[in-house]
């Protein structure tokens, strides 16, 4: 082994320190799939599908409720509005949303390097959302405040392998309902430059939503860019509520982006087969997007899947089960060949703690929605309890696992470097690869390094406090916030948005419901 | 529905005595078999059983195996229902019966979802556990305001109000419609029992419940015991 490289002095051990033990600063907006796509189905399967979707649509139908301005607009799309209940012609939602639906859409972030484009073949990874309760180490499971709430923002603004800032990554239930979500936005426009999801909660919410937005990016930006991705789910079977729907044409009229997603617990909102599940997610998801194009043409939509399973024994969800897989990676083709992004994933589990059942049924889910295409990942990190609770510590295992999507869909550098034929022929039979000049060119980059996971000796683990990971992952979080430094915010902005706030929550009364 | 293992010989319930009677009935609740189960009901009266003996021995004492079983995970749900439905048709003979003699029945409840909450499986869960339990539930559905469970309150005058939320957002109103039974001096004629995932206990205390129940199998128990305490405290 001969090895000639010129060296140059870097610094020494002070400059070298630094450099390994410092957060990783770097930003990757989103990740670009270089690998192909594994499709679940055959084609005879998904036209089935398709077309047993189309028979939905076209015989059963979709409910949309308590919404009489929805008909109107279902009705002169040339839907058949009976009651509440809409048919569709059979292939009138696809031909609706093939002529308008963007394939893609760029989310703007406040920091333009942040920006996010959702659809084609990428991926955003995005916190978990909606849970009342968090949890960790030191304090156990306790309602969710404003605090763990600004916590979470500011973890997953530090996450190099999170893209998104997420919407409700916990429920702040020591604030008012009816005015938390100003404080929700409040503060992933404040405490992060990655790009947030809206309130869906009312209507006036959603309108609150894009209203702050705009204190930030300005009103004509606001309404000819995308600024804000947010959840509409689908009360399946079959079924859209007022809110919903509310919400949903608050943001579309907007220009701004909706996931309409059918959450479905199979066994109990859809049938117990997963091809039937399946047919059911894309008539919904079909009536849903098309509902939104009548709205506006052109405003971004996404088609979402949240699949689960519903113990037969007790009726409680459960994940990182083969069957939501299979599902997941259907729905995933299916959206491929409508032409629309995709939703789905997480890193999602019914365990309470992060204990070993969190661990792989949130892998399981995690690499099952990498692999099969989801466009925007919501739940990626955490997920405890079914959606129940979020998890200081699970957030950080699951930041980790995030952090190698991006070079398990990156795929295989083949390039004359990535052949290492060099190395090859250097080492060749018998020696070892450690020294060697492709290795010194390459090593600190060639494997990921967990920020988690212990690999040392027996004795060294012992010799560290014999630590599992939740205890590690509880000191990582803390030295995260700790450190943490807010993106500055142009004090003008600031001070208009921190206006508008003031001014429409001073304009109606506290409430709890 | 019976596996063909077990059903070889044909059982003519009339010709059962008393006792291997209410035994096969327990076997047929198990089953989810509705129309022996009112077939078993009828023999039963006809043999002038009170109705209320019935009731407890032949179907509660049932449906009590049913929810063990549902408990330790033998049962699963579809099956429960069908047993509750099997219930529910003895019941529905028994009811007439029951109100001549002015026994009284297990309980009755109004449940429903609170306004704004669409969640609606784990209430429809309760629903088949306190049917199972022989309780009589007049389910309200969903998205419930205070005038809507008011109402359901004085039409059916029942043991128990029953209340779910899923959601942070909407798990407050629970408190709204108690405070408007206490306004309306109604609060001491109703059982409030409450539940749903983003509940805990002493949140059912803030609101001012009687009961929060954790799952479907602890809300009829808790149901029965409540009721039972509450009819024995009126006569005591
Ligand atoms: C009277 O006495 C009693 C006694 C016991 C009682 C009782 C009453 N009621 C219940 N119990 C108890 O016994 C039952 C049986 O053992 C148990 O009932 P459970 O209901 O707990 O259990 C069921 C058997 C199974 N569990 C469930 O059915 C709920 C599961 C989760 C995943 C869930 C589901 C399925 C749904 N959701 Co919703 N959903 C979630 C839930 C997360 C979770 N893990 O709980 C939760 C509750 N949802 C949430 C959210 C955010 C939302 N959901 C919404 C919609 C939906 C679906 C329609 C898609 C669907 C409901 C379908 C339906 N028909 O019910 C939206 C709101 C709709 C609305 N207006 O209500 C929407 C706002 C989402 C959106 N952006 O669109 C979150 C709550 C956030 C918060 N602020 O509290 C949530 C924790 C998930 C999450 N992480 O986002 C016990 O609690």
């Amino acid at each position: 082994m001969s090895q000639h490289s010129p060296r140059r002095r870097s610094g020494g051990r002070k400059a070298k320190r630094a450099a390994r033990q410092q957060v990783q600063t770097e930003i990757t907006a989103f990740i670009e799939r270089k690998i192909p796509y594994f499709d679940y189905l055959d084609e005879e399967s998904l036209s089935l599908i398709e077309h047993n979707a189309d028979k939905v649509l076209e015989e059963i139908g979709i409910e949309f409720r308590d919404d009489q301005e929805a008909l109107g607009i279902l009705k002169d799309a040339g839907a058949d509005v009976d009651g509440e209940r809409v048919r569709f012609p059979s292939g009138m939602c696809r031909a609706i949303i093939q002529a308008s639906a963007p394939a893609e859409y760029t989310q703007h972030a406040r920091n333009p390097e942040r920006n996010v484009i959702i659809g084609g073949d990428r991926t955003v990874l995005v916190p978990a959302y909606g849970s009342p309760f968090v949890r960790d180490l030191d304090q156990g499971r306790r309602y969710a405040t404003i605090k763990d709430f600004e916590n979470f923002v500011k973890l997953a603004y530090l996450a190099p392998g999170l893209h998104h800032s997420g919407g409700t990554v916990c429920e702040p239930v020591d604030l008012p309902v009816n005015k938390r979500h100003f404080d929700m936005i409040y503060s992933h426009l404040r405490y992060s430059d990655k790009p947030f999801m809206g309130s869906v909660t009312h209507p006036d919410r959603a309108q609150d939503t894009v209203d702050m937005a705009k204190q930030v990016f300005g009103d004509d930006f606001v309404e000819q860019n995308t600024v804000c991705t947010s959840l509409i789910n689908a009360n399946s079977p079959m079924t859209f509520d007022a809110t919903m729907l509310g919400a949903a044409k608050v943001y579309a009229r907007h220009n701004q982006a909706t996931i309409i997603s059918p959450f479905i617990l199979a066994g109990a909102m859809s049938p117990v087969t997963l091809a039937g599940t399946v047919t059911q997610i894309l008539a919904e998801a079909l009536a849903g997007m098309a509902f939104i194009q009548m709205v506006r043409p052109g405003a971004p939509v996404v088609f979402g899947t949240f699949a689960s399973a519903v113990s037969m024994q007790n009726g409680a969800p459960t994940f990182g089960t083969a069957e939501p897989s299979i599902v997941l990676y259907a729905a995933a083709t299916l959206a491929r060949r409508l032409g629309v992004p995709f939703r789905s994933g997480g890193g999602l589990c019914a365990a309470k703690i992060p204990d070993a059942q969190a661990a792989y049924e949130s892998a399981n889910t995690l690499q099952t929605a990498a692999i099969a295409g989801v466009n925007f990942m919501l739940h990626t990190a955490g997920w405890l309890e079914g959606g129940l609770s979020m998890g200081y510590e699970k957030f950080i295992l699951d930041i980790d696992q995030a952090a190698m999507i991006k070079i398990l869909l990156e795929g295989m550098d083949m390039s004359e470097n990535g052949q290492a034929m060099d190395a090859l022929r250097a080492v060749g039979p018998g020696a070892h690869f450690l020294g060697c000049e492709h290795t010194q060119a390459n090593f600190e980059t060639a494997f990921y390094r967990s920020i988690v996971a212990d690999n040392n000796s027996f004795e060294q683990w012992q010799a560290d406090g014999s630590l599992d990971a939740a205890q590690r992952a509880n000191l990582i979080w803390k030295t995260m916030l700790n450190e943490y430094e807010e993106p500055p915010l142009e004090p003008a902005k600031h001070e208009a948005l921190l206006d508008f706030i003031n001014r429409r929550k001073a304009s109606f009364p506290d409430s709890n419901y | 529905m019976s596996d063909d293992m077990y059903d070889e010989e044909d059982i003519v319930l009339s010709e059962l005595s008393d006792e291997e009677l209410t035994q096969q009935m327990h076997d047929d609740l198990y089953d989810g078999l509705k129309e022996e189960i009112e077939e078993g009901t009828r023999i039963l009266l006809d043999r002038d059983w009170p109705a209320d003996k019935v009731l407890s021995d032949a179907l509660v004492a049932g449906m009590t195996i049913v929810g063990i079983d549902f408990r330790d995970g033998i049962l699963f749900v579809p099956e429960v229902l069908q047993a509750a439905n099997a219930m529910k048709g003895g019941m529905a003979i028994l009811r007439p019966l029951l109100a001549e003699t002015g026994a009284k029945p297990v309980g009755t409840m109004v449940i429903g979802t609170v306004k704004g909450d669409i969640h609606d499986i784990g209430k429809n869960l309760v629903t088949m556990m306190m049917e199972g339990a022989g309780f009589e539930v007049t389910d309200i559905g969903i998205n419930n305001s205070v005038e809507a469970y008011l109402e359901a309150l004085e039409k059916y005058e029942p043991d128990i109000l029953g209340m779910s939320a899923l959601l942070t957002t909407t798990m407050s109103y629970m408190k709204v419609v108690i405070d408007a039974l206490v306004e309306r001096q109604l609060r001491h004629k109703y059982i409030v029992m409450v539940g749903g995932a983003p509940l805990n206990e002493e949140f059912g205390e803030a609101v001012g419940a009687d009961a929060y129940c954790r799952d479907a199998a602890d809300a009829s128990e808790t149901a029965l015991r409540l009721v039972t305490e509450k009819r024995e405290a009126a006569s005591g």
